[in-house]
């Protein structure tokens, strides 16, 4: 009570100096004044209990404590990941709402006008990114192929499988084989990416494009086989296998397969990244990035990602914004051959 | 580390003085989880994973999979006391719970459902440990054609669930396959039935979908009637009256070990299956109840045999479940990912890594599973009573507070309010379909599995073609399939001939 009475005065002995005053500029609120104290809305698109919201978890208490904020997680699932998306977009731009965005698939939805994509990625204010995933060709060890140039040279088509038409496991699966030209049949319906890898398991395809996180246990069990990945250069989780930017050379138009991966790697480097709404007073953007890059830095949070086995790579958020607008905008032949992918009319 | 090694080592964590505490804290959480409508084991995890990052793993595991275990249990508690599904998968529940309720043997009722837990959860923990060595391959024999044709057999429990009126039962099993159509396919990513509504683009959820037809349609009827919850019961039960009960109940519950050990059985083969959820693994189990009982005329007017019947196969599913997530680290259901991400965050491996040099991990979780629904059990037994007092309260009063909690409850789970516009519109379909004598039970079964059934045989027809139906493993079932449709059609053919003489 009386902290508050005291606050009043205080505030009240402001406005009178600086009405006083008169011609001198009013006293600003810095962006740190601002967030102390307040709730600051960090929204995730999916349900609790996915990486996303592990992310925002293992964030939330790094964050509070650079703002001074209370941040609160709110799960917003819905039209995979588009309804998070759209109400960070749309949200009041006091700079009190953020939240991590699946990047490349909102980028895609973006790009091919799916209906309920009401954002503009390249508009967002970002904060940074957490982590970008890396894009992994996987097939079964009993699958017979041990290369991608077996794959490649198959007579027989190659079953590939994917969730959803448009998905990012549909998308990778036809836009590489579109450059490749090889023989393959992309099997797609699946329910969820855990469906697509029991299927490999079972032999009922032999092959699927997925994250290098959802890949990386199969393939320390010995079930599954990394023949190519998305990284141009300098893999950490890959080193020893080839990217898939070495086979391009041997395709009938190599300046324009390496166009295209290009364009695709950017897209897969759009990653998952934190962001708030565009119009969002500058200092506090500025204000909100150098806290998340703090947090993104904080042992505890390092440590405890470390553990739950949470890959994390971080760029800050003007190089995010730079990746975003990388990604979205691309010259109309390439854009045509995506937004057809993922309509499903390759 | 051997089997009998990792099972005695398992056994001894469980019950050590740094785990056990966790385990009890964490399945009387799951209890009042599954208590309050609307709150799934999905929720309990989620909620629970949060705590893990200090823990260690025997501790970890304990609270995150206590806390899912007696999710099912607290749900029939509030199923059978308040005619509302606790959690999606008592929905069978409600079919003979609320009627014994009625016939003021509410702690009978409880008394067999906990039990049933309890037994159920044992032996689909205890199926699980004797899998282990074959585990993998048993994960692995499901696959999209398997899955079609045992998610197309469960949907025809339809005719059995609604054989008194046939004609009624298959209209509402339509109109759930329907329903389960609506949203974007993801095949054709074309909008089917969302008249253009970005909230009906993923379709409907299935939590709003069950309040609304069970929960919120019973408040409709007794906001209608008047009078107490319990219909015939002005008085509550005193509480020696139910605590007798409810040791009669659990005497019940055992006197019928068969049963038990049946809808169990089926309850853990549905757990293995991907994507199926146990919603469906009860009702199944409910239609082979029925089918297999004495007095199948009066399943639907409170038998036992119902109650026990589905929430055995509702806790036996756990066991199956979590047979994929440990084998590969494939998770079957949006619980079972919370799961292996919170084994991520104890430091624990799943896949063979785990079967081989951390089988006291699984035994963990098996005796988890067991020792937790044991607590919860207990506890429950001492829930019944003060929350018995609360059905003979009169409707004004107990209408308005129950469709509170209901409506919060279909609101929590996506944090949608579109979902509890669903949930009322199915409050108005549900009303109307008990009062018209349509099968609620049928439509929802349609509904849950409509999903899987053609997801699965897109898949089996990309894979293996147009004849995948005659590859050896799905065609045995699909004749199992129609050698359980022949039997209902000629029994449905000779009842109707036989009750017109």
């Amino acid at each position: 009570m009386r902290r508050i009475f005291l606050k009043g005065l205080a505030a009240t002995t402001a406005v009178a100096l600086s009405l006083g005053a008169g011609a001198m500029p009013s006293v600003a609120e810095t962006a740190a004044e601002f967030y102390k104290g307040k709730k600051v809305k960090f929204i995730v698109p999916y349900k609790p209990g996915g990486g996303y919201d592990e992310y925002a978890r293992l964030l939330a208490p790094s964050l509070e404590k650079q703002t001074g904020a209370r941040v609160e997680i709110v799960n917003m699932p819905g039209s995979g990941g588009m309804k998070g998306a759209n109400e960070i977009f749309n949200s009041p731009a006091d700079g009190l709402t953020i939240g991590i965005i699946n990047g490349s698939a909102m980028v895609t939805n973006e790009l091919a006008g799916i209906k309920g994509a009401d954002y503009r990625v390249a508009d967002y204010n970002f904060l940074g990114r957490v982590v970008a995933d890396q894009r992994v060709l996987a097939v079964s060890t009993k699958s017979g192929i041990e290369t991608y140039d077996d794959m490649l040279k198959s007579d027989k088509p190659i079953l590939l499988g994917a969730t959803g038409l448009g998905g990012s496991t549909y998308v990778d699966a036809v836009v590489i084989g579109q450059i490749m030209g090889n023989n393959q049949k992309v099997i797609h319906g699946f329910n969820s990416s855990s469906d697509v890898r029991q299927a490999l398991l079972r032999g009922d395809i032999q092959g699927m494009w997925g994250s290098y996180g959802s890949a990386r246990k199969g393939v320390q069990s010995g079930d599954f086989r990394i023949v190519t990945h998305s990284a141009k250069e300098g893999s950490k989780n890959t080193p020893d296998i080839p990217s898939v930017f070495e086979f391009a050379a041997k395709t009938a138009d190599p300046a324009k397969s390496e166009e295209i991966l290009e364009a695709w790697d950017a897209l897969s480097a759009v990653g998952r990244p934190v962001a708030a709404p565009p119009g969002v007073p500058e200092d506090r953007i500025e204000f909100l990035q150098a806290a998340f890059s703090s947090a993104m830095e904080a042992p505890e949070f390092v440590d405890k990602a470390k553990k739950a086995k949470r890959e994390v790579e971080y760029i800050d958020g003007k190089a995010m914004a730079a990746l975003a607008k990388k990604a979205t905008q691309l010259t109309p032949e390439i854009k045509d051959l995506f937004v057809a992918a993922i309509r499903g009319e390759i | 580390m051997t089997i009998i090694e990792g099972m005695t080592s398992g056994f001894f964590q469980a019950i050590s003085l740094g785990v056990l505490p966790y385990l009890m804290t964490g399945a009387v959480f799951g209890l009042v989880i599954g208590v309050i409508p609307g709150l799934s084991g999905h929720f309990a995890m989620a909620m629970a994973v949060t705590f893990l990052y200090s823990m260690e793993p025997g501790a970890g595991i304990a609270f995150m999979l206590g806390a899912h275990s007696t999710v099912a249990q607290g749900g029939g508690l509030t199923a059978i006391l308040f005619s509302t599904p606790g959690t999606g998968q008592n929905a069978a529940t409600l079919l003979d719970g609320p009627p014994m309720r009625d016939r003021g043997e509410a702690g009978k009722a409880v008394g067999a459902a906990m039990a049933a837990c309890f037994l159920g959860a044992t032996f689909g923990a205890l199926a699980l440990a004797l899998l282990i060595p074959v585990l993998r391959d048993v994960v692995l024999f499901f696959g999209p054609p398997e899955i079609f044709v045992l998610a197309f057999l469960a949907l025809t429990f339809v005719a059995v669930l609604g054989k008194e009126d046939m004609t009624r039962s298959l209209i509402a099993a339509l109109g759930g396959l329907m329903l389960a159509l609506i949203g974007v396919d993801n095949v054709t990513n074309t909008e089917r039935f969302t008249m253009g509504s970005d909230n009906l683009a993923d379709g409907l959820s299935l939590v709003p979908v069950i309040l609304g037809l069970f929960a919120v349609a019973e408040m409709f009827e007794l906001g209608i009637r008047g009078g107490a919850l319990a219909k015939n019961m002005p008085d509550a039960l005193s509480g020696r009256e139910t605590q007798k009960q409810i040791f009669q109940g659990i005497g019940t519950a055992f006197r019928h070990w068969w049963l038990v050990m049946r809808c169990s059985a089926i309850g853990t083969v549905m757990g293995l299956i991907p994507g199926l959820g146990s919603a469906p693994a009860a009702f199944v189990a409910y239609g082979h109840a029925k089918q297999t009982s004495k007095s199948k005329e009066t399943f639907g007017k409170g038998n036992v045999e119902g109650v026990i019947g589905s929430e055995a196969a509702n806790d036996a599913v756990e066991g199956g479940a979590l047979a994929s997530t440990i084998a590969f680290g494939i998770p079957g259901s949006s619980s079972m990912a919370i799961l292996l991400s919170g084994l991520f965050i104890l430091g624990l491996e799943t896949g063979p890594q785990m079967l081989n040099d951390h089988v006291d991990i699984v035994f963990i979780m098996i005796f988890t599973i067991i020792i937790g629904n044991l607590i919860g059990t207990i506890v429950g037994m001492f829930l019944v009573n003060p929350l018995s007092r609360a059905t003979s309260i009169r409707a004004s009063f107990m209408v308005p507070v129950l469709l509170v909690i209901i409506v919060t409850g279909a609101y929590a789970s996506d944090r949608s309010l579109f979902d509890i516009g669903i949930a009322l519109f199915f409050g108005v379909v549900g009303y109307l379909m008990k009062v018209l004598n349509y099968s609620r039970a049928a439509l929802l079964i349609g509904f849950v599995l409509g999903f899987a059934v053609e997801k699965n045989l897109y898949l089996a027809l990309l894979i293996d073609g147009p004849l995948f139906f005659l590859e050896p493993i799905p065609l045995g079932l699909s004749l199992v399939t129609l050698g359980f449709l022949l039997i209902n059609v000629v029994g449905y053919v000779r009842d109707r001939r036989r009750s017109r003489v």
